[in-house]
């Protein structure tokens, strides 16, 4: 018996203490239900919700670790490297070790820049959001020297790590810089997206081009690997990891897939050395029989592996102020009036509707007087048949033309050669660009002048193309009557060099051009590039291979004021004419459509011609070599 | 009638000495207490592994050692003349006090560091609050020593009241608010259990209760920050909450939780471990406990202080006087409310104060207070049965 009624046999006159007596069972009653209390507790949590604290402290321990997948390469058709993967020493923190004084010491050790440190707080900041005790990259890679550093000193850094990873490399440099693209690291806000769809916040993503539209393909799939850590976040062995993790402990990177280009490496660099003198230019060349991309310049442009990771705030600011927007495709992003090289709708919309022909000869006095307005022309060209029109790009015949057909039927056949939509090459936003309708007049300014038509008709007022669109157009004139939509993905690859996804030429539409019209059109480009008085052939003659080609001088609208153009880059005058050239060889089996485009070059035939005329010969010489020059077709 | 040596019963006067003694000793007291220091070493030896703190198991070796050499004096010293003097015991506590005081506010960086230094110089190793506790339960036992109830006069108990409350007031501004609201506690149960009349201490607990705002007030504002943090706590989910006043008793929570049915086992406690539970070998044993032994285990310590608790009121109620019998009652409260206060703490529903748990929590100073309370009532069971 524990709790005895009676007091011990030597006090013989009741218990010692009577009111304990009294109240005992009030005392039994109260340490029971205490101690009930914390049993009912202890039920509570650990019998109903073991299994979820249980969890929890699993998670407190065990913590994973993204392991980098290697990113596909982009290669060009040849197999050359425009973007590639080199091995590179990231420096890792984690937040919730990283004291002041570490931070300052680091710092201090490695003397970062303003703007370095600047950054580094800021994905501190984002990592610290995100799980504080998960190393988040501070500084991408470093140099083998500031690696070291770093290394050595470890044991004074708590909380700092350094992994040799691979890292974006684009070994071309700014070699189709817009088209391959760069990459940056990710937004808070894009951490909280991707975040779920397995992106560790230290990673970079693709930003720019192929590097971002193709983001998937590229990516690969991350591996994972499982660490414990204790409660100040220090590192465990792996042995005793081993013992905390249910399942595999590291799961391997599947690296990303492999991008072949239509894009021809050195072609490229054909184009972007010829254009390298101009301040702003764009040049498309295309097969004009699958549609596929061989080269797509835009200048001015950036130097991929500079914004990948390595951008100051300087640098970006001056990127940023440049009049000459580096970062807007040229190529396919912006559109812009085309000039002289729009010609060829007005003529085939004519030739088709029975209101042209070719041996009608229209009087150019250098001036078209229409209603009150007068439009004059490039010149007096006097007594023009339709084929010396093309050849002398002589307004005045054209004006005649969009007279009598009317802007709608112009805009009818520039969409039919795929102008006014987007493209669909799938990166870099392309533009539509901009064909008016009578309708699109009435409703933007509420009414129609007979004068609009004029200025469609040579290109001008408000009409837009996007260099791509002009080159897919030529591209067009020179197969007989197929738009493709452009191409510049080959395939993709995996790693050990097996094709995932092939993609054939893709065509958007034929347009029926009847073969006729085609050929007073071909005629008068063989003209223009190939006779005295053509306005490319006055600058300049390709012996090597036969050419056809338009100019275009397309004069801008809008002039600035004079103040404005002092602040201009060097060389760069906003008020001059662009410069277009569009055409395609060899003349009668083309194999590649080019256009050039110089942004406020001045004329087409004196500044694009020569460029394209470089670029063409360099191709027939060095890419792809013709054994003699080719007799003159006619 | 009084005497001051081992008084042996009468009814086994001629079998030899030990064996008279052998028979007098609470086996099952100290059977408890031994059982208890077993779970609380290798509680310790779990807790303190792999974190350099080896050196603490066998500190805390030696400090048993020492509480069994202080429970045996304190067993063989009749209890009656202990209490003679608890006055003067209660007094040199306070002195004590107010020493460790001075010496912390010059010397220590930390009151932790004075007791430290205390331990050193007198060889008692005794904080002076812990050793309050003890000397305040001898008071309790001078005062209701008497049956009369005319000695309980309103006059003479708010004197008695005066002199208890000096104590008291000084561990509150150490500040050691949790050791203070303890002491209280004590007081309260006994006065409860002891007084011929309940209304006086009924009366005085609801006064009590209507003082907390003006003890608010007064508090300091971590200890508000601690209050609030764990209100906090309880309202937000625990499962998100990892704010600085939430993570002890978050964590504990976790760990205590994990534990499930059966428990890690016995050194797989992650959160004890990895020390996600901060200084969990001092207040927060139990939650190490916990989670290494699952439910089962943390039930079966609760019943072997629930025996102990038995034990302790049954010594009490055959208890050969009064004194005795209310110095029974105050090891009792005094015991019980600190498995409930520590045990309520690691569970999360009470606040994080610095309450040890009785014979697991390491610390020699909780420790030999302990071994002596015990040993006060060994020596009261060891005189029930005569003179």
């Amino acid at each position: 018996m524990l709790i005895r009624s009676q007091s011990g046999p030597g006090s013989g006159n009741g218990p010692a203490l009577p009111e304990l007596h009294r109240r005992l069972k009030w005392v039994a009653l109260a340490g029971i239900i205490g101690l009930f209390v914390l049993v009912g507790r202890l039920w509570q949590l650990q019998v109903m919700r073991g299994d979820s604290y249980f969890e929890r402290t699993v998670s407190n321990v065990v913590k994973e670790r993204y392991l980098p997948s290697v990113r596909g390469k982009i290669l060009d058709r040849k197999g050359i490297a425009l973007a590639d993967n080199r091995p590179a020493f990231n420096i890792y923190a984690t937040p919730k070790q990283l004291t002041p004084e570490v931070r300052a010491e680091l710092v201090r050790m490695l003397g970062l820049s303003d703007d370095e440190i600047v950054k580094l707080g800021e994905r501190l900041a984002v990592g610290t959001k995100r799980d504080p005790k998960i190393p988040v990259l501070i500084l991408e890679d470093q140099g083998r020297d500031r690696a070291a550093l770093v290394e050595q000193s470890l044991t004074r850094l708590p909380g700092i790590e350094v992994h040799h990873e691979p890292y974006r490399y684009y070994p071309q440099g700014d070699l189709a810089a817009h088209l391959i693209g760069y990459m940056t690291q990710m937004t808070s806000g894009e951490v909280d997206k991707l975040g779920n769809q397995g992106y560790d916040p230290s990673e970079l993503v693709g930003r720019y081009g192929l590097e971002s539209a193709w983001e998937n393909y590229l990516r690969g799939k991350k591996g994972v690997e499982h660490y414990a850590v204790d409660a100040k976040g220090n590192r465990l062995d792996d042995k005793t990891a081993q013992t905390l993790i249910t399942g595999e402990r590291v799961i391997g990177a599947v690296p990303g897939a492999n991008l072949v280009l239509t894009i021809d490496a050195d072609l490229q660099r054909i184009a972007e050395k010829a254009v390298a003198h101009m301040p702003a230019a764009a040049v498309v060349i295309v097969e004009p029989k699958t549609g596929k991309i061989r080269a797509l310049v835009s200048k001015p442009s950036f130097d991929p592996n500079v914004m990948t990771g390595h951008l100051t705030r300087a640098e970006e600011t001056l990127l940023l102020s440049d009049p000459r927007k580096p970062f807007v495709d040229k190529a396919l992003r912006a559109s812009y009036p085309p000039g002289s090289v729009f010609k060829f709708v007005t003529a085939l919309a004519a030739l088709e509707d029975g209101q042209a022909a070719e041996d009608e000869t229209i009087f150019c006095t250098g001036v078209y007087q229409l209603s009150n307005t007068s439009f004059r022309c490039n010149g007096s060209h006097g007594k023009m048949d339709l084929v010396k029109a093309i050849q002398h790009s002589c307004n005045v015949y054209f004006w005649e033309l969009a007279q009598r057909i009317g802007i709608d039927r112009i805009a009818e056949l520039a969409r039919k050669f795929g102008f006014g939509t987007p493209t669909n090459l799938g990166i870099n936003g392309d533009a539509g660009g901009r064909i008016p309708t009578k309708a699109w007049y009435e409703e933007k300014l509420g009414r129609y002048r007979v004068g609009y038509a004029t200025n469609a008709a040579t290109g001008q007022g408000d009409v837009e193309v996007t260099v791509l669109q002009t080159a897919m157009a030529y591209a067009t004139l020179a197969n007989g009557g197929t738009l493709f939509v452009p191409q510049v993905v080959e395939r993709v690859e995996a790693t050990d060099g097996r094709t995932i996804v092939a993609y054939q030429p893709k065509v958007a539409h034929d347009v029926k051009i009847p073969p006729d019209a085609l050929d007073i059109w071909r005629r008068g480009m063989w003209k223009a590039t190939n006779e005295p008085g053509g306005t490319a052939f006055d600058h300049g003659h390709v012996d090597l291979v036969p050419v056809m080609g338009k100019t275009g001088t397309a004069e801008i609208r809008t002039r600035r004021k004079k103040e404005e153009e002092e602040r201009d880059v060097e060389g760069y005058h906003p008020t001059r004419s662009h410069a277009w050239f569009a055409g395609w060889a060899p003349a009668e089996d083309p194999e590649i459509a080019i256009v050039v485009f110089i942004e406020h070059g001045g004329s087409g035939g004196r500044v694009a011609w020569p460029i394209a005329k470089h670029i063409l010969e360099s191709y027939f010489t060095k890419v792809s070599p013709v054994a003699a020059p080719k007799a003159p077709v006619k | 009638m009084r005497g001051t040596g081992l008084q042996l019963p009468r009814a086994t006067v001629g079998v030899s000495r030990w064996r008279r003694f052998r028979a007098a000793v609470d086996w099952p007291l100290i059977c408890t207490i031994l059982a208890l220091c077993t779970i609380g070493l290798l509680n310790l030896y779990s807790a303190t592994r792999g974190l350099r703190h080896q050196v603490k198991f066998d500190s805390q070796v030696q400090w048993m050692i020492v509480g069994g050499i202080a429970f045996t004096v304190v067993t063989i010293v009749d209890y009656r003349a202990m209490v003679r003097l608890a006055w003067l015991g209660l007094g040199l506590a306070i002195v004590l006090m107010l020493l460790a005081r001075i010496q912390g506010s010059t010397g220590g960086d930390e009151r932790h560091g004075s007791t430290y230094r205390w331990l050193f110089l007198g060889g008692m190793g005794i904080q002076p609050s812990e050793l309050v506790k003890v000397m305040m339960i001898l008071v309790l036992a001078k005062m209701f020593q008497d049956a009369e109830t005319s000695r309980y006069e309103p006059k003479a108990l708010l004197i008695r009241l005066a002199l208890i409350a000096v104590p008291i007031g000084l561990i509150a501004i150490q500040p050691d608010l949790g050791t203070a609201v303890l002491v209280s506690l004590i007081v309260i149960s006994v006065g409860f259990l002891a007084m011929p009349s309940v209304w006086p201490v009924v009366h005085l607990t609801l006064a009590g209760l209507l003082a907390i705002p003006i003890l608010w007030e007064s508090m300091h504002d971590y200890q508000k920050n601690r209050i609030l943090g764990f209100i906090d706590c309880n309202a937000s989910d625990r499962l998100s909450a990892s704010t600085a006043n939430c993570w002890h008793t978050t964590q504990s929570v976790f760990a205590v939780g994990s534990g499930k049915l059966t428990g890690k086992g016995f050194l797989e406690g992650t959160q004890n471990q990895f020390n996600f539970v901060p200084e969990h070998w001092t207040d927060f044993p139990y939650s190490v406990w916990a989670e290494e032994w699952g439910f089962a285990g943390s039930v079966f310590l609760i019943a072997i202080f629930g025996f102990l608790l038995v034990w302790i009121l049954n010594v009490a109620l055959s208890a050969r006087d009064r004194v005795g019998a209310v110095i029974c009652v105050g090891v009792a409260a005094m015991t019980f409310w600190h498995v409930l206060v520590n045990i309520a703490m690691v569970l999360g529903i009470a606040p994080v104060v610095g309450v040890t748990l009785p014979f697991i929590s390491y610390g020699g100073s909780s420790l030999v207070t302990f071994f002596i309370a015990m040993g006060l009532v060994s020596n009261v069971s060891l005189r029930k049965h005569g003179y």
